[in-house]
């Protein structure tokens, strides 16, 4: 090989920078964590779903606001007996250039519905019958009511391209020991055709000009990289390697903000936090009284308890210190962006530490007591300092509480293989973003036999909730459904669920050329982008 | 006798790179659970249960660990729960980064060092001698990922004369994709290797000037200089030569630090080598990724060491004679 000076390296270098000034109609975007796989049945990361949904397309989409529109279906209707009948969209082309049909629309429901990571979401269907070549129906165990908000989960792919490529079925760890096809390779009919995935580093994507719908951006290729520290993902924005960021650290963003030819755009997530209470256990875990003995009791199961609790967290001081603003204080287990969330009833108590004293008076505990609070170290945004911010606000009514952080994989462990604790910080949503699941998964008493009440992790237990939510599932008319959902979260309210303390917001950054709009679901809609010349 | 000191050496290495097995998969152990890395929070007890089943986490920790080397001999190293794909494609696509980029900072730090030290050495008396020993502790000091954050903003975003990360375009050769042939790929590499020199440029600078001191207070060149041969022939010939030996050692053991501690300045740069992937599979609780990786690491040292002990033993036939 040829020696090296220090000149041609630096002239190298000069030579290397140029291009990167010349951005047409290609975005160069980049993330946190690189998409782990493009078969969209084969992964529930909400990124990789994110990125993998510019190729693969559900049957419902999803607008900008998160309300659904026809996707792949134009239609939904329920037609009793626990089937809904899906009307197919015309004409639509896979990238191959085949038509897709019926068969590939209930081939996918099939596929997706078996795979263990669908369970909670899909698990209850028991059949796809090919009607006609544009008419579909979706038979589940039990009435579904909320199943087309869930079909904006089902992706569609051809059923003859993964018959030839041998993922018919999704791709199983347990048994398989090569890599799938499907993993690097894609057949969707969406804006995006998958030009090369390059898995934990690149992602290229070209336009699908054969695209049944219509673009209202202007790119025509787009680049997606995994950077994972967050101050290098900022410097390739600033350098202008890179046209748009997500996840963008909230220290961050006064820096961008002020600095020229740079924005920043934010939206709220589907996620809201809360720290959640024991509703179950007689001896709460790791509780002690003031002299540091055991409390042969649980506090938290008493509601005045609760109440004291959500009386002294401030979540309003929350969201305007730890995360500088960029999240909306809650009152109930639910958010904008939620199918359901009733506005005017999201109404917080303004904080009061002596009526807050009162209650746990009241509720013998004049003095107080001890307790832990276990807290991710990762995942969610400043999760640590929100812990140790709750913990500092409730020591003003007495109650000490030493702060448990552990690394994600430790919370997530004691969480699902327990649960095994009696106080904790989790943000949660419920599988489809329909406050119905949001009852079934997250407030619902824990069933480990229905799998309802899956996500309940501190196994709070309301029968009127209980009650209010199977009411729900068999409802079909609107407006029932919306007085059903206004009960519930009012009995959550009520009953303080849980301390409920703000939804954070999602933040990207991008260079003045782009224009793109955040949505809820954290995803780059590609098609919708635009750079400017 | 040298072959017994061959096998001594080999069975120490296997030894070592044992236990490191034994402890990584203990590790699976430990840190979080595969099933919820794999499904995560929402699904159901009974998915949980069927995976369990089907990955065979219930069998015993002997009969695993068992059933894991025997795999592992074939070049079998599992399935990586998060990329769904064979762990030892992961790792085989990665290494090709990560030594290139440990091969360049090695380099940089013994090229740089040596005359360093070499100077500081034999001019150990003036002041800007000891100037320079004083940069090179604050050299140790800094935090690696300091430096490289610094350079990133100095030379990327102010001066957009390098590219903040990545590894640029690369070139197959064989099953070996290299950055050296491209453009792109060496700019890549500037400011990663620099950041993994850095410290080791300080270590190799004070280790030689401290050597080079030993050797010039020798008796041989006390004579030397004695017989009027001149400085430069005294330092560098007589002096120099024998400062080196030790050195051999310690860039043996410095290329396993570089590949091993890369893992930072990987981190930094989004450079796609084997210390980004490790650091995302612990974040994920990816666990036959990290215990490969572990496995491969020990390996690496063991082997660096077994060929800087042979080394020795060639260069210094007292080595091979005494107990090893």
């Amino acid at each position: 090989m040829k020696k090296l000076s220090l000149r041609t390296l630096l002239s190298v270098a000069i030579a290397a920078t140029l291009p990167f000034s010349a951005a047409a109609e290609t975005l160069k975007y980049a993330g946190s964590t690189a998409p782990l796989t493009f078969d969209p049945h084969a992964t529930n990361d909400f990124l990789t779903t994110a990125i993998a949904r510019q190729t693969y397309e559900s049957l419902v989409e999803l607008g900008p606001n998160m309300e659904l529109i026809p996707g792949l279906a134009t239609a939904w209707d329920y037609k009793g007996d626990a089937t809904w009948r899906l009307t197919l969209r015309e004409g639509v082309e896979f990238h191959d250039g085949t038509l897709m049909t019926a068969e590939d629309v209930a081939f996918s429901i099939l596929r997706q519905s078996t795979s263990r990571r669908y369970k909670s979401l899909f698990g209850q269907i028991t059949a796809a019958n090919v009607v006609d070549d544009m008419t579909v129906d979706i038979v589940t165990s039990a009435p579904d009511a909320v199943m087309p908000v869930k079909l904006s989960r089902l992706f569609v792919m051809s059923k003859a391209w993964a018959d030839t490529n041998g993922v018919l079925d999704v791709p199983d760890l347990g048994s398989d020991s090569t890599e799938a096809y499907s993993l690097r390779h894609a057949n969707g009919t969406g804006p995006m055709i998958l030009e090369e995935q390059i898995p934990g580093e690149k992602t290229t994507f070209v336009k699908n000009d054969g695209w049944w719908g219509t673009f209202s951006g202007n790119v025509d290729r787009a680049e997606y990289t995994a950077i994972g520290s967050a101050p290098t993902r900022l410097a390739a924005l600033l350098s202008g390697e890179v046209d748009l960021i997500t996840d963008v650290p909230l220290q961050d963003i006064e820096r961008i903000e002020s600095t020229d030819g740079f924005a920043v755009v934010e939206g709220p997530q589907r996620l809201f936090m809360e720290l959640e209470m024991d509703g179950t256990r007689d001896i709460a875990l790791a509780t002690y009284d003031k002299e540091g003995n055991p409390l042969e009791a649980n506090p938290f199961k008493d509601v005045r308890v609760r109440k004291a609790i959500a009386l002294a967290v401030d979540s309003e001081a929350i969201v305007e210190r730890v995360m500088r603003g960029h999240a909306k204080a809650l009152s109930m287990p639910s958010a904008p962006g939620f199918y359901g969330y009733p506005e005017d009833m999201d109404v917080r108590q303004p904080v009061d530490y002596e009526q807050a004293k009162a209650l746990l008076a009241e509720a013998g505990y004049p003095d107080g007591f001890a307790t832990t609070l276990n807290c991710p170290l990762e995942r969610y945004v400043n999760a640590e300092e929100i812990c140790r911010a709750s913990a500092s606000l409730l020591a003003r009514i007495g109650i000490d509480v030493s702060v448990n952080a552990m690394v994600w994989p430790e919370f997530a462990k004691m969480l699902v293989n327990g649960p095994d604790s009696s106080f904790h910080l989790i943000g949660a949503a419920g599988n489809s973003g329909d406050v119905q699941d949001t009852f079934a998964a997250v407030l619902h008493t824990r069933d480990t036999e229905s799998g309802l009440g899956q996500q309940n992790w501190a196994m709070w237990s309301s029968p009127a909730l209980d009650d209010t939510f199977a009411e729900l599932v068999s409802s079909f008319d609107p407006e029932k459904r919306t007085e059903l959902y206004r009960q519930g979260l009012k009995i959550a309210q009520d009953e303080q669920h849980a301390v409920y303390l703000h939804q954070p917001f999602i933040t990207w950054a991008m260079d003045d050329v782009v224009n793109a709009t955040v949505r809820a679901d954290s995803a780059v809609v590609l098609s919708d982008v635009t750079v400017a010349e | 006798m040298t072959a017994s000191y061959l096998v001594r050496r080999l069975g120490h290495a296997f030894l070592v790179i044992f236990v490191v097995s034994l402890i990584a998969f203990q590790l699976g152990e430990v840190i979080g659970d595969p099933v919820t890395a794999i499904l995560g929070l929402e699904a159901p007890e009974s998915a949980r249960v069927e995976l369990r089943e089907e990955l065979g986490l219930d069998a015993p920790y002997v009969v695993r660990y068992a059933a894991y080397i025997a795999d592992a001999f074939t070049g079998d190293f599992g399935m990586s729960y998060k990329a769904q794909r064979p762990v030892a494609d992961v790792i085989v696509e990665r290494v090709p980064a990560t030594f290139e980029l440990a091969m360049v900072a090695l380099i940089i730090s013994l090229s740089v060092g040596i005359p360093l030290g070499v100077v500081a050495a034999i001019w150990r008396e003036t002041w800007w001698a000891s100037a320079l020993m004083t940069v090179s502790i604050i050299g140790v000091s800094l935090p690696t990922f300091v430096i490289g954050i610094l350079l990133i903003f100095a030379f990327s975003v102010n001066l957009g004369w390098l590219p903040s990360f990545g590894r640029g375009d690369t070139v197959m050769i064989g099953g070996w994709s290299t950055g050296l042939l491209t453009p792109s790929g060496l700019a890549a590499l500037i400011m990663p290797a620099i950041s993994l020199a850095i410290s080791q440029v300080a270590l190799v600078a004070r280790l030689v000037r401290a050597e080079m001191l030993e050797v010039l207070r020798m008796d041989y060149i006390r004579f030397a200089r004695a017989r009027g041969i001149k400085d430069r022939v005294v330092h560098f010939r007589h002096a120099l030569r024998n400062t080196l030996l030790p050195i051999i050692t310690v860039s043996g053991i410095q290329i396993g630090y570089l590949i091993a501690f890369a893992v930072v300045v990987e981190q930094v740069f989004q450079w796609p080598g084997l210390g980004t992937m490790f650091l995302s599979a612990l974040t994920e609780s990816d666990i036959p990724v990290i215990t490969a990786f572990l496995v491969l690491i020990a390996c690496v040292f063991a082997t660096i060491n077994l060929i800087v002990d042979l080394l020795y033993a060639m260069a210094d036939p007292r080595v091979r004679l005494s107990k090893g």
